[in-house]
């Protein structure tokens, strides 16, 4: 019987050459969303007012929570953040299955553009936090699982620089994405597990109007797709950075 | 200033900064990321370059 071949992805093809169209398409959606977001989205209310007030042609009745507008950029990239964590799971799982270093390469890529976008997420939330709640940190359930997240996204990246061996990195480097992983849906589900959590939660404070959930879907959508075009650069640079070291010693 | 139009602004005047900083915080990191992803793939792609120039030599030797 024939034995089966793993496909390993490689650099190149239409993946890469879509790379950067995607970049582009990519910041012109989230400037579009950010457009949306301060010319279009109804800014939410916050306690009314003790008597109404005209501003500009708009009767105003409520105070205006212009700092909710964080929420437009934080939420894609919170759920890109997710996306490609899990991505660099699936990859570590891989090569835990397979041993081909590509896989830990693809893993590796996804977990350096998670961590970016859990920073982001981190920096982004922290700023309405430090606005809304006064203070720069709570131990909240949500901040504090989050917190655990990007920790773990950072553990990663030391613990791959503290193994020399590339077999024994790749190996830990993929259980570390895998129980990286597993803080996703923790992370996700913390919020609705402990109602006490003043962090805010959409479905529980009545949902997305129309034109909050147009801008959220316009910025996730160039989040994602900002998110695949570094992914693929990444990808090609790290590729082409192996290619080049194994004629290196091909040639000594 | 009315009372009614200070309490409005209340809660938008001090949120710009944060709200700027976020926005701004958002796009130069991505673009830092872009620059620095940009750069290593051209310098290794002259590093490349430069060892496919030098196998050459050594084959015409």
């Amino acid at each position: 019987m024939a034995k089966k071949t793993t496909r390993v992805p490689e650099a190149g093809g239409w993946p890469d050459a879509v790379a950067v169209p995607a970049l582009i398409a990519g910041a012109v959606l989230t400037t579009v969303g950010f457009l949306m977001a301060f010319l279009w989205a109804a800014p939410v209310n916050g306690a009314a007012l003790s008597a109404p007030e005209l501003v500009g042609d708009v009767m105003v009745t409520h105070q205006q929570l212009i700092s909710q507008k964080i929420f437009y950029f934080h939420m894609p990239v919170a759920i890109v953040s997710f996306v490609a964590l899990a991505f660099g799971a699936y990859y570590g799982i891989r090569f835990l299955m397979t041993r081909e270093q590509r896989f830990d390469t693809c893993s590796r890529v996804a977990m350096e553009i998670a961590l970016l976008f859990v920073v982001l997420t981190m920096i982004t939330g922290d700023l309405w936090t430090r606005f809304e709640w006064g203070v720069w940190w709570t131990w909240e359930p949500r901040l504090t699982t989050y917190l655990i997240l990007m920790l773990i996204a950072i553990a990663y990246f030391v613990l791959r620089n503290a193994v020399d061996d590339p077999e024994r990195r790749a190996t830990y480097a993929g259980v570390v994405s895998v129980i990286a992983l597993v803080d996703v849906p923790v992370c996700f589900m913390i919020t609705r597990l402990i109602p006490s959590s003043i962090h805010p939660v959409v479905a529980r404070e009545g949902g997305m109007s129309p034109d909050m959930a147009a801008t959220v879907f316009v910025v996730l959508a160039g989040m994602m797709l900002v998110g695949y075009g570094l992914y693929r650069l990444r990808f090609r640079e790290a590729r082409l950075g192996e290619r080049l070291q194994a004629l290196k010693d091909m040639l000594e | 200033m009315n009372p009614i139009l200070a309490d409005i602004y209340s809660t938008v005047i001090p949120s710009a900064p944060y709200l700027i900083a976020a926005y701004a915080l958002v796009w130069a990191a991505l673009l830092v990321y872009v620059i620095i992803v940009v750069r290593g793939l051209k310098k290794t792609e002259a590093q490349m370059a430069v060892l496919e120039e030098a196998v050459r030599a050594k084959g015409g030797d």
